[in-house]
């Protein structure tokens, strides 16, 4: 074991010294999270200007902006009325999100039961604005054809004509009986930032494959290896020392990240053991593919393009580049082969706080990829340090 | 004559090396299948539903969500595994359709149906609202029979029966939507607004790896051999920089072709598109050849190769509009290649852009292309010739 930690600590001095390893282990993942949280500082909380045009000045408008001054809509929208064209300008200068407008005459016309539309101002650039005021006078629209359609079909079914008056009042008072609830899916959502810091922490460590893979056949070539293999060192000692150095880069590379992005950027990663324990994870499989890459290939150079090769293919299947949970399940079955895929889905679990337990299955599937994986690389290590 | 012979050269070379042929080939072709899966479905809005409900009311409801146009339903046994799709962002909204919403809505009680969401989030709203739109007209018809039973001697079956006739005969009030302004500030959500932002990413991710090949010539003793042959530094240049263009441009047309043809992506007007396709080809060239010649080994060429392509594609709008980032972000994005190629692409594909339409842009991006170039020319002339 300390001929493996002599073996792992010059790897690490070595590594530590590169300035690629630097850069790519722990400033550019830094650098990117924090562009990320920069670019999305404030654009979580939702509120707009919502603007009312009233043209009607009937029951229908008053009634309008007493729902619009109820709780819960008012708590995203700050309401003002306005003319038709300043509300036009206004949705156009995106100075408010969208307006509504109530056309001339519409208390009258909906009374009779004519065909009578409400029209939404929005804007292509300000969607969210618009579904959410296209959804306010659709609901208030539903209401009224819920009235009219009440009284239509109580006098079809045999209520007294004479009674509309009456009918038309109390289906006034009535609301629709099916409402929407709407539930938060909980306090911890989902923010950009805390699904691509440990997307790109993992991106970046994967590099570390290539350096692992690269430096052993540097030594080989160099003549290094040769020399440790000449000394009374067992080939297994070897492999655990560079093994071991590339877990403690790994680790560290994700641990900074882990620090850094959640104190500086607000990212969460999760409770710190569970999270701590799929790094840990993540990192044993850059170990195993870092062992593949070394058994796999023959020279430095087709090391480098097989690591290369595992780096994209793994961080576009696994989804650091893309948010693979909006994928079809196909995609995101492809996703649960990578250990890369299974530490997002760990992150993503934690982050939003499934509870305990979580990291469990993502730890379970990380740990039986890398050791298929590493299962392959041990088969073939002994013929490959040997030869 | 030399130049051709130097770049084919350069691109026999390129072909017997496996990480530059996944890079040229390989990854492009990944990058659009993998962005195309992920994005396809863009038009609908994916939610759950669980169906607690024991009755017809409630089976009505669930046949109307299921028959959405605007919605793909996914079912779940229970609630848990819902809320698990939805913290995951598998599915955008989740319904959950009560056990007693038969029996309340009959006695003319109303019930409340939960809509599970993440509040700020824009599918999510857009869900809720096509969600609304559906709850709204099958309780537009419960209210009527409600009503009815309570006000005749009409049982409420038959007076649903009756509403359900009726509200499709009768005028309606409705809400109608009216754009202010047709011209948009952000690409087309969904495939139209992956394809061209990740064509920007990886041509420029690609080329800035293929900067190593530059690396790998000096290393190997190429150029110092075909300076001894009667060759001009001039033509090992031009070579150099006709294959980096014809990669970048190689990439560029795998991207738009599958995207096309498999994806039905519309690339907007073709010659405009085809204007900007050779423009981004020019400072991916030019900025892989400068990589070429200031690093030293190909290590540091993919050390600063992914997180610099990453990072100017980020502030640039590769990875999110920057409609969605603050004025300051957009203003340091533009500093950026990358954010006036969007800007084109945007213009191409959101307002139905034409070559004219896109000038400014191009004229920027040929201009950034013509910087990179003259550095990394004058660089490796130096190089050449001391």
């Amino acid at each position: 074991m300390s001929l493996a930690w002599t073996i792992a600590r010059k790897d690490l001095r070595q590594r530590l010294r590169d300035r690629s390893a630097i850069v790519l282990g722990f400033v550019a993942p830094l650098v990117i999270a924090g562009l990320m949280s920069f670019a999305f500082q404030g654009t979580e909380h939702f509120h707009f200007n919502l603007l009312v045009v009233d043209q009607d000045h009937g029951p229908v408008g008053a009634a309008l902006m007493r729902g619009l001054s109820a709780a819960p809509i008012r708590d995203v929208l700050t309401v003002r009325s306005s003319t038709t064209d300043a509300a036009a300008a206004a949705v156009h200068a995106r100075h408010a999100g969208a307006a509504l407008v109530i056309p001339p005459n519409f208390s009258r016309e909906a009374e009779n039961g004519d065909s009578v539309s409400l029209r939404v101002l929005t804007s292509v650039d300000q969607e969210l604005d618009g579904q959410v005021a296209q959804s306010i006078a659709s609901s208030f629209a539903a209401q009224i054809n819920a009235d009219r359609l009440s009284v239509e079909t109580a006098l079809h079914s045999g209520a007294p004509a004479a009674t509309t008056g009456t009918l038309v009042a109390k289906a006034e008072q009535l609301r629709l009986p099916e409402q929407v609830a709407t539930e938060s899916i909980g306090k911890h959502p989902l923010t950009a930032i805390s699904y691509y810091a440990p997307g790109m922490a993992i991106f970046f460590v994967l590099f570390a494959v290539g350096f692992g893979s690269r430096s052993f056949f540097t030594e080989r070539r160099e003549g290094t290896l040769d020399r440790m293999t000449a000394a009374p060192i067992s080939p297994i000692a070897i492999l655990a020392g560079k093994a071991l150095s590339v877990f403690v880069f790994a680790t560290l590379s994700l641990a900074t990240m882990a620090v850094v992005s959640s104190a500086v950027f607000g990212a969460s990663w999760g409770p710190t053991p569970e999270a701590a324990l799929i790094c840990i994870a993540m990192a044993l499989s850059v170990v195993s593919l870092t062992a593949l890459v070394i058994t796999l290939a023959h020279t430095e150079r087709q090391a480098e393009s097989m690591a290369s090769i595992f780096v994209f293919g793994l961080a576009l299947l696994g989804g650091n580049f893309v948010f693979v949970s909006a994928a079809p399940p196909v995609m995101r079955r492809l996703a649960l082969l990578t250990p890369n895929g299974w530490a997002l889905r760990g992150f993503t679990d934690l982050a939003t706080s499934s509870g305990a337990g979580a990291a469990i299955e993502p730890i379970v599937a990380i740990l039986g990829i890398t050791l298929v994986l590493g299962a392959v690389a041990a088969s073939l290590a002994r013929r490959t340090v040997v030869q | 004559m030399n130049v051709v012979a130097m770049a084919g050269v350069a691109l026999r070379r390129l072909l017997r090396d496996r990480r530059a042929l996944f890079f040229m080939l390989v990854l492009p072709v990944v990058v659009i299948i993998v962005i195309g899966a992920t994005v396809s479905g863009f038009d609908k809005f994916r939610v759950g539903v669980v169906d607690n409900g024991r009755g017809s009311l409630a089976q009505g409801l669930m046949s109307e969500i299921q028959r959405s146009r605007g919605l793909e339903v996914a079912r779940y046994p229970d609630e848990a595994a819902m809320r698990v799709a939805l913290r995951r962002s598998e599915v955008s909204a989740g319904i959950v359709i009560p056990a007693d919403f038969d029996a309340r809505l009959r006695t003319g009680a109303s019930t409340a149906i939960p809509v599970l969401a993440e509040q700020a989030n824009q599918a999510a709203q857009g869900a809720q609202t096509a969600i609304a739109a559906v709850i709204d007209q099958h309780a537009t018809d419960v209210q009527a029979a409600s009503f009815t039973a309570s006000v005749t001697k009409t049982s409420f079956d038959i007076a649903l029966r009756r509403a359900q006739q009726a509200g499709t005969s009768g005028g309606r009030v409705t809400a109608t939507q009216q754009v202010v302004d047709s011209k948009s500030v952000v690409l087309p959500s969904g495939f139209s607004y992956s394809a061209p932002t990740m064509l920007v990413l990886f041509v420029f991710i690609n080329s800035l790896a293929l900067g190593a090949t530059t690396i790998d010539n000096r290393r190997l003793g190429v150029y110092a051999r075909a300076l001894a042959a009667p060759i001009h530094a001039r033509s090992i240049v031009i070579g150099e920089v006709a294959i980096a263009f014809a990669l970048a441009v190689v990439q560029s047309a795998i991207i738009v072709t599958i995207g096309a043809a498999v994806f039905g992506v519309s690339w907007g007007s073709p010659p405009a598109a085809a204007a900007l396709v050779v423009a981004w080809a020019l400072v991916g060239a030019g900025a892989g050849m400068l990589t070429g010649t200031l690093v030293h080994t190909p290590q540091q060429a993919s050390a600063i190769g992914a997180p610099l392509g990453i990072a100017l594609g980020m502030l640039g709008g590769c990875m999110w509009p920057l409609a969605l980032v603050g004025p300051t972000m957009r203003t340091i994005g533009h500093l950026t290649p990358q954010a006036w190629a969007v800007d084109a692409w945007t213009d191409l594909l959101s307002r139905g852009g034409s070559l004219a339409d896109i000038l400014q842009p191009l004229a920027i991006l040929i201009a950034f292309a013509i910087a990179l170039l003259t550095v990394a020319v004058t660089r490796l002339r130096h190089i050449l010739v001391p």
